[in-house]
């Protein structure tokens, strides 16, 4: 799963999406690559991981080797109109942008297309190695990644067009890109995970690169039954609580695939503290 | 016409458990003698199951094995089935209904599953069946969509791009087939292709029509959210904080500001600073470090809750409650009510006391 060039983490929101993307980051750069991570729905989750309040569209070093942004729907709009789609510069654009931003509002797969955007262009491009999304929850990123397609049927013709199947192409080869999804081993996490696979079936929009299972509480060495006979207090109540909730754990564990699992990280670490803890653990994958 | 029941609304991060906290509040307030309906989002399995809802939808139907307590579980189709209905000609409606842009709306917008809900609520208002209704708010936006449904809809409705694409003006369908002519456009239909932007002012026209009923229901929705009492559900994890913290910062703009905020999950503030002791007896003295560093882990993420529950306290001044971490998710209606009854302060906090 390293050797891909755009990597999409995704999963149901507060598994610690932010913190994988921002551990992957660490862990390639940490590798001698030149990584790029990208926020794509929120400049602060990604941001708290590499210990900075907030990032914008200009990339920003945030740690030896890692550029991080995050998607700004106006600066994003601009690239792919410019950049992308090669709209004359002498354009009104001003005024085109500000029409676009209604219409992303309501044609379907616009907004999508735009946010989905920049990870492919840096994809495209030389300056980094790697390069990382923090993605929408994993029910929005299926529309995400299915916008190519919903484009391609509503645009007949044109530059958008194009652009899109050129996007679709990319996000389907798995020797570029490829899909982690992170959950935990609690009902809805894992509920939506199986759900999300089933619901992509067999489209190919993008290759599965693995499931990553988060927060795994380990259960203790110490058996039930010796929990059981420890006199009351708290000593008791918390190795009954671990053990309980490694017990439910465990249950929701037996229903996901096989992949790397990381461990419930204990006293609640600074978001920084996560991201590099957890980067030490794909050094040991 | 002001409807004589309160409401609650229950708001929050995902994953917080503001859905079996909200079947909580129901459950205790029936059993309190008040004739309660929740309205739930997307209940997981075990949560549906308890409450026997496995097959609900937009109608209230009472929960068997609770006397005072109904459940409904918001159904987006269905209700923009029925606004749709409310608000335009039924020719129109048929339109919408199988036009590509309206059902990625109503299917995809994120405000449009926001504006759902909050019609429901008035339906359930005026219904004036209840004297307490719960709202688990819907996860899309992170919550904020929900109170912000009702004007971002009316100005979706209202056309700007349907303004941009014609001009001032309440266009006639003649306009659009001028509209090419202006230069903004011509870059837009180099991009775009003109067939899309034909369909999708067509489209437009079509949901202008919609707008001067779903306007006025729109602001009723928002005075109904105003007055309701808002709390706030988080657990200490840093991502579900932030969103906490955004309620307070956005929603008095909005609507209203929350009356409080629960913390889900919450370890034993007795934990915190505890010297672990040594276990009693039949221990080796590697299952006793194993037991003591235990609890020193548990204690360091007592502690992490407690300094996160008192920082928002403080940033916001505003009441906190607290629900005892519980190793699975509660499975029965007993077990729901005790999730209030062991709580610190949530009765209180929800005005249900």
């Amino acid at each position: 799963m390293f050797d891909r060039k755009l990597v999409i983490v995704s999963g149901k929101g507060g598994v610690g999406k932010s913190a994988v993307a921002a551990s992957l980051a660490l862990h390639a750069a940490r590798r001698g690559k030149r990584v790029l991570c990208i926020g794509m729905t929120d400049a602060i989750g990604l941001a708290t991981h590499f210990g900075v309040q907030t990032l914008t569209y200009e990339p920003r070093r945030v740690h030896a080797g890692i550029d991080a942004i995050a998607i700004d729907r106006v600066a994003a709009l601009d690239e792919y109109l410019h950049i992308q789609l090669r709209v004359p510069k002498a354009a009104p654009l001003r005024q085109f942008t500000k029409f676009f931003e209604e219409l992303v509002d309501t044609a379907p797969g616009i907004r999508e297309i735009i946010t989905m955007g920049k990870p492919l262009f840096e994809t495209w491009r030389t300056t980094y190695d790697r390069v990382i999304v923090d993605a929408p929850p994993i029910g929005q990123l299926i529309s995400y990644l299915r916008a190519p397609i919903t484009v391609a049927n509503v645009v007949p013709t044109g530059a958008v067009r194009d652009e899109a199947m050129r996007m679709r192409m990319t996000l389907a080869d798995s020797a570029q890109a490829g899909l982690l999804i992170v959950t935990m081993p609690e009902e809805l996490p894992v509920v939506e995970t199986i759900e999300a696979l089933n619901d992509m079936g067999d489209e190919a929009l993008i290759d599965l690169l693995g499931i990553v299972i988060n927060r795994v509480i380990y259960p203790l060495n110490a058996d039930d039954d010796a929990v059981g006979g420890l006199e009351d207090g708290p000593l008791k109540d918390a190795a009954v609580l671990h053990q309980q909730l490694a017990e439910e754990q465990h249950r929701w564990l037996e229903l996901l695939p096989d992949g790397p699992r990381l461990p419930h990280l204990f006293g609640l670490l600074t978001p920084g503290e996560i991201a590099a803890a957890l980067s030490e653990r794909w050094d040991e994958l | 016409m002001s409807p004589r029941s309160r409401t609650l609304i229950v708001t929050g991060a995902g994953g917080v458990g503001k859905t079996t906290v909200s079947a909580a509040l129901g459950v205790h307030a029936a059993r309190n003698g008040t004739r309660t309906l929740v309205l739930t989002i997307d209940p997981a399995r075990r949560l549906a199951d308890a409450l026997g809802i496995a097959k609900l939808g937009n109608d209230p139907a009472p929960v068997k094995t609770q006397p005072g307590l109904w459940a409904a579980m918001l159904d987006v189709t269905a209700s923009w089935e029925a606004i749709l209905d409310r608000h335009t000609e039924p020719e129109i409606a048929t339109r919408l209904r199988s036009n590509a842009f309206f059902r990625a709306i109503a299917d995809r917008f994120p405000a449009a599953q926001a504006y759902a809900a909050g019609e429901q609520l008035a339906d359930y208002l005026e219904a004036g069946a209840w004297e307490l209704i719960i709202v688990d708010t819907p996860p899309a936006g992170g919550g904020i969509d929900f109170f912000a449904a009702p004007n971002r809809m009316s100005e979706l409705v209202g056309g700007r791009v349907l303004r941009f694409l014609t001009g001032a003006g309440l266009p006639g369908r003649r306009a659009l087939y001028r509209f090419t002519a202006r230069p903004v456009l011509k870059v837009a239909d180099a991009v775009l292709g003109g067939p899309l932007l034909e369909d999708l002012a067509e489209f437009l026209l079509d949901l202008r029509t919609l707008y001067d009923g779903l306007t006025m229901r729109a602001a009723t929705i928002e005075r109904y959210l105003s007055a309701a009492r808002v709390i706030v559900a988080t657990t200490a994890q840093p991502s579900a904080m932030r969103e906490a913290a955004r309620f307070y910062d956005e929603l008095p703009g909005i609507v209203v500001k929350p009356a409080g905020v629960v913390f889900n999950r919450v370890l034993p503030a007795e934990w915190i600073g505890l010297k672990p002791g040594m276990p009693s007896n039949g221990f080796t003295p590697e299952q006793a470090a194993e037991l003591r560093d235990n609890l020193r882990n548990w204690a360091a993420e007592a502690h992490r809750q407690a300094d996160a529950r008192a920082e928002l306290a403080s940033q916001y001044t505003t009441a906190t409650a607290t629900i005892p971490w519980r190793h699975h998710a509660p499975t029965t209606l007993d077990a729901l009510a005790d999730l209030i009854t062991s709580s610190d302060g949530l009765a209180v906090l929800t005005g249900l006391d």
